[in-house]
């Protein structure tokens, strides 16, 4: 696997090509997180490159658009929201994916392929295709002539109601993903575990989740980032008329678009202040994330 | 352990409620819309001494997503208690759903309602001779907003009719100015601002009033000479040279609620980028803080122009219309409540209040701004008289009104006049 | 022979507990415990007991069905086990997608509110409606140019980010970065920079601020010494709304091209408003796609490599010869993904046109006509015809699986 260090074709023309699509990957962010800090008819007179250049920037730049954003009603508590649909809706799909990963992975039983065509088909389903029927099923449940296989529960406005909606849209993509991780893991290990007499359930508890620690974190913060910035589901399943139940996301982009046509002061600060959180997460998970993918999409 | 507290909770829940009785204090009544930011704010107001009364905690949520959410909530069986709608039409087809309590449950008395809020807007809540929408405020579409002092130190004088108003601009065009300002982009309804001006047109031209009424049930074809005649007066405004500021690229690109903002800036020369701009009332809100302040008086109004003078005047407008979900104690409370004259006062003392009350016998008093009388009162008598029209997009079906005619509206900015024909044309087509 | 009927019986039993009742037992159990919780409790308890115990929930069910099997005898243990553990991942997938996407398909051949059946009638409409054309057209437009460009552009950074002795992580992350982004703020960002006002204002998008001041006098209503200076109409360039820009007949370009060929022809027509669109999606999702292929470059051998490097072969051949036929398969698994990541686009159109000045996409005409429209059966169509684009991908997947299983 590893190639020495000696790089023979570490050229500047590399750099070169790189630090261009760095910069133009940075730029669109530049400006607009320029201009969060700026006043509002600051904004509209003159253009960012404009206050650069006649160096009026330097005096505008405040914190007042941050201020006047965390003023709207209960900022916290959409906060709060966002991490109680947020964390569920991550640990319950990779708990259920990860076993599920396990069987497809390590055990042979019938119609495993079938299984698990079947997972990796409804990866297509659009999300969106799912929701009408899904709030009908959480109001009515489901009757099979006559015969109600769910009963009418009453879930549509609750937190229970998006830890199932994401656990369901998020599942095929997590078995998917876990699974490939754990058939890169070595074999003799698990072989060597079942000659020891260990049952599945210990093999699954104590040698494969340990290894399995990268992958789980991958798509642990995939899924975070995911339904953290949402705001489709959250809309749906929670019901944003009730103030107490929105999330961050939601409450952003009534601030951001609203009626603010021009507001662009409060629209940048707003969608830094709803940004921050997915990307304190991603730097931190980084390393996870990315060694999670190597194991679940590069297997030859 | 679990269980048993559950069931203290239970019982603790079930013996206040008893003891609460037949009083309302303490119940909640839910409202969503599609009214956000300022008018949000005046909303929740109109309900504070209300709640002070009867101690009913209206809470409202408004939504930039209403529309669709509603829609999901009514299939989920998760609604609010009323939802206020910016089109009749809603209401109509959620009523016919099924969805909606209709006033007479709500033991509303209807002789007071229809007298206060005319029968043209009641007819527009009804079903099968059922009412089920609550009619709201209202904001007035046909003026045009201008700054006086800009007219007189060029001379211009305040167009009365259509023929004046083109004479005028063909006078600003001559002056190396640009008379219009027109901006119709906006995120999933753009193309409304152009059907806005072709209903005002509808109201001034043909048989007025009872054209326009047959053009909204589609009884009168959009390929008609009437409704063909008209959209070659828009046409004459959008695709005039020089006429508007930015030409068709501002028309279909500036978002609507910017589409004033070169009247309030100068260039080099001190010339304002536009002089005239047809939009609704509500508009002032959209203006940048420095020109708000002069609302009524910097910058203010004239009446659409008469086209046809042997018609009689006629005002277009548009408004909010509730419906209720249910009919509980509270919600009925909360209906009559909002069906009063009182409703608006708070919302209309306001600073920044655009939206007007409905209610013909609103005192027209407590607006806080002069602007807001005059245009109140417009509204009012427009109604007593039956010169009030309600926006033609808003009643048609939403495949047109909210789709085909808006989309064809924005193709006909960009294509030019020779597109008349088939914009019309595929209009027709698309009514259901 | 009646054994083996018996243990049959005994299996298909156990199957059912495992895919079905276990399952069902959970999600009950959760859906009621929360929704009793969310009555009784005041919010900040709420947020407060939902947090961990609606994560934990769901152990109980794996270590209930851990003791179960052991009740069974040995020999049918592993079947069952099998079973346990596949079964709530099945029952969530067919519960929240298998299911609703059939009632979807059902739906389709209704009436508006679903009420009668209207055989072909709404599938007529998908494939006559002249908006409807137009949707297709996009999304076809999307689905080839934003996958060929994720994937081309995340190549590029791959391999030359694998070249580097240093900053290879600083590279990545800065064009992973985006991913952490909600596609709402992705598009308010791309929005400030499309962003066009009328003219006199000043153009606070950098691409009409470069636009309008360029050429001498033009200054874009700039400060010089104290004066505000505006621009000339008559000399400079106008403004332009760009996600109103249907072609390039508004463009200065277009003079040029209207004389031309078949291929300028073709120019013309280029929607400009949906590449800009696209190029959100690109922005935010090359990362995703040069992150997998880094490590598929990476597991490369390195003895492979160096073959090449002695034969001498230049940089493009091994990249064309060894790289990229080594990771076949990582590029097919990224382009499965963009495919079905593009078929599910829907906040990038949403917040930005709403698929006004035909930008519109499938998965927002979609929920348009469900909620602007109210037209159920069409709205279903539409929801049918997203699945239908995806149908070769499952194939394709499956296919591949296959094969993967077999070597």
């Amino acid at each position: 696997m590893t190639r020495n260090n000696q790089k023979w074709y570490d050229k500047p023309t590399t750099k070169l090509i790189l630090i261009t699509i760095a910069i133009t990957w940075m730029f669109p962010l530049f400006g607009f997180l320029l201009s969060s800090f700026r006043p509002g008819e600051s904004i509209k007179r003159t253009s960012w490159w404009d206050a650069i250049y006649t160096g009026t920037i330097w005096s505008e730049l405040s914190f007042d658009n941050y201020v006047e954003v965390f003023r709207a009603e209960n900022l916290d508590r959409s906060f709060y929201n966002s991490l109680a649909v947020t964390i569920p809706s991550t640990i319950i799909p990779i708990t259920i994916a990860a076993f599920a990963a396990y069987a497809f992975a390590f055990m042979e039983f019938k119609g495993k392929d079938i299984l698990f065509l079947f997972v990796v088909g409804s990866m297509i389903i659009p999300l969106q295709m799912s929701l009408i029927p899904l709030v009908q099923l959480f109001k009515d449940g489901i009757e099979i002539a006559g015969i109600p296989i769910i009963p009418a529960l009453d879930l549509n406005g609750t937190f229970v109601a998006t830890w199932f909606a994401h656990t369901g849209f998020g599942l095929p993509l997590a078995t998917f993903l876990l699974r490939d991780f754990m058939m890169g893991l070595p074999k003799s290990v698990i072989e060597s575990a079942k000659i020891d007499g260990a049952s599945h359930f210990t093999t699954f508890f104590k040698l494969v989740l340990p290894l399995s620690v990268a992958g789980i974190a991958a798509f642990g913060t995939f899924q975070f980032l995911w339904v953290y910035n949402d705001f489709l589901v959250a809309n749906v399943f929670l019901g944003i008329y009730k103030p107490e139940n929105l999330v961050v996301t939601s409450h952003m982009s009534q601030i951001v678009v609203g009626r603010f046509g021009e507001a662009w002061h409060l629209r940048t600060s707003g969608a830094v202040i709803s940004i921050i959180v997915p990307l304190a997460v991603f730097f931190g998970l980084q390393r996870f994330f990315i060694r999670g993918l190597i194991g679940g999409a590069v297997k030859g | 352990m679990r269980k048993s507290l559950l069931m203290t909770f239970l019982l603790l829940t079930l013996i206040l409620g008893a003891c609460g009785g037949a009083s309302l204090e303490g119940e909640e009544v839910t409202i969503t819309g599609a009214l956000i930011g300022e008018d949000q704010e005046g909303f929740r107001a109109n309900f504070e001494s209300f709640t002070e009364e009867t101690g009913i905690v209206v809470t409202y949520q408004g939504s930039d997503n209403f529309e669709q959410e509603i829609q999901i909530q009514m299939e989920s069986g998760d609604t609010p208690d009323f939802a206020l709608w910016p089109q009749p039409g809603a209401v109509v087809d959620a009523a016919q759903r099924g969805m909606l309590t209709s006033l007479e449950d709500l033991e509303i008395d209807i002789d007071a309602y229809k007298t206060n809020f005319s029968s043209y807007l009641v007819g527009l809540g009804t079903v099968d001779g059922s009412i089920y929408g609550g009619a709201n405020a209202a904001n007035l579409k046909s003026i045009v907003w201008y700054q006086p002092a800009e007219f007189e130190a060029r001379g211009y004088a305040v167009p009365e009719t259509w023929d004046a108003m083109i004479a005028l601009a063909d006078q600003i065009v001559a002056d190396g100015m640009n008379p219009f300002c027109f901006g119709m982009y906006s995120n999933g309804a753009s193309g409304w601002l152009a059907t806005d001006w072709m209903e005002d047109i509808m109201l001034r031209t043909g048989n007025g009033t009872t054209s326009y009424d047959q053009w909204v049930t589609n009884e009168l074809k959009f390929e008609d000479p009437i409704v063909k005649n008209a959209a070659s007066l828009l046409s004459q405004i959008m695709h005039t040279e020089n006429y508007v500021v930015g030409g068709t690229d501002a028309i279909v690109s500036t978002y609507f609620g910017n589409a004033q903002d070169p009247m309030f800036s100068k260039d080099a020369n001190g010339n304002p980028g536009c002089f005239m701009h047809r939009q609704a009332s509500f508009i002032p809100s959209f203006w940048p803080e420095a020109a708000q302040a002069g609302v009524g008086v910097e910058t203010t109004v004239f009446p659409f122009p008469v086209i046809d003078e042997s018609l009689p005047k006629a005002a277009l407008g548009a408004g909010d219309m509730w419906g209720a979900f249910n009919d509980r104690d509270a919600t009925k409370a909360v209906a009559e409540y909002m069906l009063s004259a009182e409703f608006h006062a708070a919302a209309a003392a306001m600073p920044n209040n655009a939206r007007l009350s409905a209610h013909t016998g609103f005192d027209t008093s407590l607006y806080s701004k002069d602007i807001n009388r005059i245009l109140g009162t417009i509204i009012a008598d427009a109604l007593a008289a039956d010169a009030f029209r309600f926006d033609a997009s808003d009643l048609m079906p939403p495949e047109v009104g909210a789709g085909s005619f808006w989309k064809e509206m924005m193709n006909l900015a960009v294509e030019g006049p020779g597109y008349i024909d088939t914009a019309l044309a595929n209009i027709d087509t698309s009514w259901p | 022979m009646k054994q083996t009927q018996e243990k049959k019986l005994f299996t298909f039993g156990i199957s059912t507990l495992a895919l079905v009742i276990f399952p069902l037992a959970w999600f009950l159990s959760q859906a009621i415990l929360f929704r009793e919780l969310t009555e009784q409790v005041t919010r900040n308890v709420l947020v407060l007991i939902a947090i961990p115990l609606g994560s934990t929930l769901v152990f109980l069910l794996f270590l209930g069905m851990d003791r179960l099997i052991k009740l069974v005898p040995r020999d049918s243990r592993e079947v069952l086990e099998a079973r346990m553990f596949v079964g709530p991942s099945i029952f969530m997938i067919f519960l929240f997608l298998f299911y609703p996407a059939m009632r979807t398909i059902y739906l389709s051949f209704k009436d508006r509110y679903s009420n009668d059946f209207i055989g072909l009638e709404n599938y007529k409409w998908a494939f006559t409606d002249a908006e409807m054309i137009t949707t297709i057209r996009n999304q076809i437009v999307w689905l080839i140019s934003v996958v060929l460009l994720t994937v081309f552009i995340g190549l590029i950074v791959a391999w030359l980010t694998d070249r580097l002795n240093k900053g290879e992580s600083f590279f990545k992350s800065i064009v992973f970065m985006p991913m952490a982004i909600s596609a709402v703020g992705a598009t308010a960002i791309f929005k400030f920079i499309y962003e066009y006002r009328p003219p006199p204002l000043t153009q606070i998008g950098i691409i009409n601020g470069i636009r309008v001041s360029r050429g001498e006098e033009c200054y874009n209503n700039r400060i010089i010494d104290g004066v505000l200076e505006g621009y000339d109409d008559a000399s400079c360039e106008n403004a332009v709304g760009w996600l109103q820009q249907r072609d390039l007949s508004n463009l200065p370009i277009a003079d040029s091209l209207e004389s031309g060929g078949w291929f300028s022809n073709l120019l013309i027509n280029l929607p400009i408003n949906t590449m800009l669109l696209m190029i959100i999606m690109v922005w935010m999702y090359t990362g995703f796609a040069a992150v997998v292929f880094s490590a598929g470059i990476k597991a490369i051998p390195g003895e492979i490599m160096e073959a090449g490097q002695i034969d001498g072969a230049s940089e493009l051949r091994i990249f064309r010869s060894i790289v990229i036929p080594y990771i076949k398969s990582t590029v097919i698994v990224v382009s499965t993904y963009m495919v079905v990541t593009v078929l599910k686009a829907f906040d990038i159109i949403y917040v930005s046109t709403r698929g006004d000045l035909e930008t519109n996409l499938l998965a927002v005409k979609m929920l348009d006509e469900f909620s602007k429209y109210r037209n159920f059966g069409r709205s279903s169509v539409v929801a049918v015809l997203i699945f239908v684009c995806v149908l070769p991908v499952i194939v394709g997947t499956a296919l591949r699986e296959r094969e993967n299983s077999r070597s």
